[in-house]
């Protein structure tokens, strides 16, 4: 997939990240995403150091969202504020992909979220989201 | 001692009545049930972007059975009414909660089929059909005060039931079935009195 704004996409992954290793974030993502992500540490790394516009190891629409729904979990089990959360999730969604299938997210985001006042149940919403994200 | 209190607090038709109404949620309509700790929120019924794919129901560990029964009839209505696709997570909020209160005209929508769903659906998400077309019962359960009151003399004569063994001369009774399934149907309507008429 064609990155958007690197800059920002980097900025996103490290306020979700909240200072935890590559290596660390790589494992998280793999673990939550069952496994269905191919995202390896130096793909990772040239992401997040807002070195490249392509990530070939994220070749779908479904791939980023999945990768969306895995780094916002990682933002709430870092204690992020929901807030925090909301607002890189958004950036790492639009870095990656634009069109439809981002508009349905994000409208369902914005309907959402302002139910969901506590980081417990928006961690709930983000592990359902990606399941039914996960390939079956 | 803890099975004993949990036999108390649920009765088995109403803790059968749910996982019945779960197991349909489940195999028929897709919509994978588990459950969490909620502060404010009832349930999240999250969905995919065509209806064929799997869903997603987190519902409050706190919440009773009866209480449960009425957010998977409800659920299912919304289903019902397409308000879940594409990608649309439905929140089901404790009542009265301001900010869970925008998409009111949907839910209104969706109250008026649960309640059809629940009175006159024959298996699926109805009623116990034994009671379901008592107009006896129905016209109860309609009305505050006397629905509070049935649920108050059914879980007596439940307490009854126990308490002073008359269990084995009354099991298998069809008078003892259908109380059982008028306090299923009373619990359900105190929980979530929207379902009466």
């Amino acid at each position: 997939m064609r990155i958007r704004d690197a800059e920002r996409l980097s900025r996103a992954i490290s306020t979700l990240g909240n200072g935890s290793s590559l290596d660390r974030l790589v494992d998280r993502v793999y673990d939550l995403t069952d496994g269905s992500l191919a995202l390896d540490r130096a793909t990772l790394h040239r992401i997040a150091r807002g070195k490249t516009q392509i990530a070939r190891a994220i070749d779908s629409p479904e791939e980023c969202i999945r990768l969306y729904f895995a780094l916002m979990i990682v933002g709430c089990e870092e204690d992020l504020a929901v807030t925090t959360i909301v607002e890189e999730g958004r950036a790492i969604l639009a870095a990656f992909i634009g069109a439809p299938l981002a508009d349905l997210i994000f409208r369902d985001l914005e309907r959402t979220l302002p139910k969901l006042r506590d980081r417990a149940t928006l961690r709930e919403y983000l592990e359902e989201g990606l399941r039914v994200w996960l390939p079956s | 001692m803890a099975a004993e209190l949990k036999l108390r607090g649920e009765s088995h038709t109403l803790l059968s009545q749910e996982a019945r109404l779960r197991e349909h949620l489940e195999q028929d309509l897709g919509v994978r049930v588990r459950f969490s700790p909620f502060d404010d929120v009832r349930a999240l019924l999250v969905s995919p972007q065509r209806d064929a794919a799997a869903k997603s129901l987190v519902v409050a560990s706190d919440a009773s059975a009866a209480e449960r029964i009425y957010l998977y009839v409800h659920v299912a209505a919304h289903m019902a009414l397409g308000h879940h696709l594409p990608l649309v997570t439905i929140v089901e909020g404790a009542p009265g909660l301001s900010h869970l209160a925008d998409d009111a005209h949907s839910h209104g929508a969706a109250e008026k089929l649960a309640r059809a769903m629940w009175w006159e659906n024959e298996g699926g998400l109805g009623a116990p059909p034994r009671v379901q077309r008592s107009v006896v019962l129905r016209g109860l359960v309609s009305r505050a005060p006397t629905r509070s009151a049935l649920h108050g003399i059914l879980l007596a004569l439940r307490a009854a039931y126990y308490d002073l063994r008359i269990q084995r001369a009354l099991e298998g009774s069809r008078l003892a079935s259908w109380l059982r399934d008028a306090l299923c149907v009373t619990a359900v309507v105190s929980a979530a009195p929207q379902l009466s008429d």
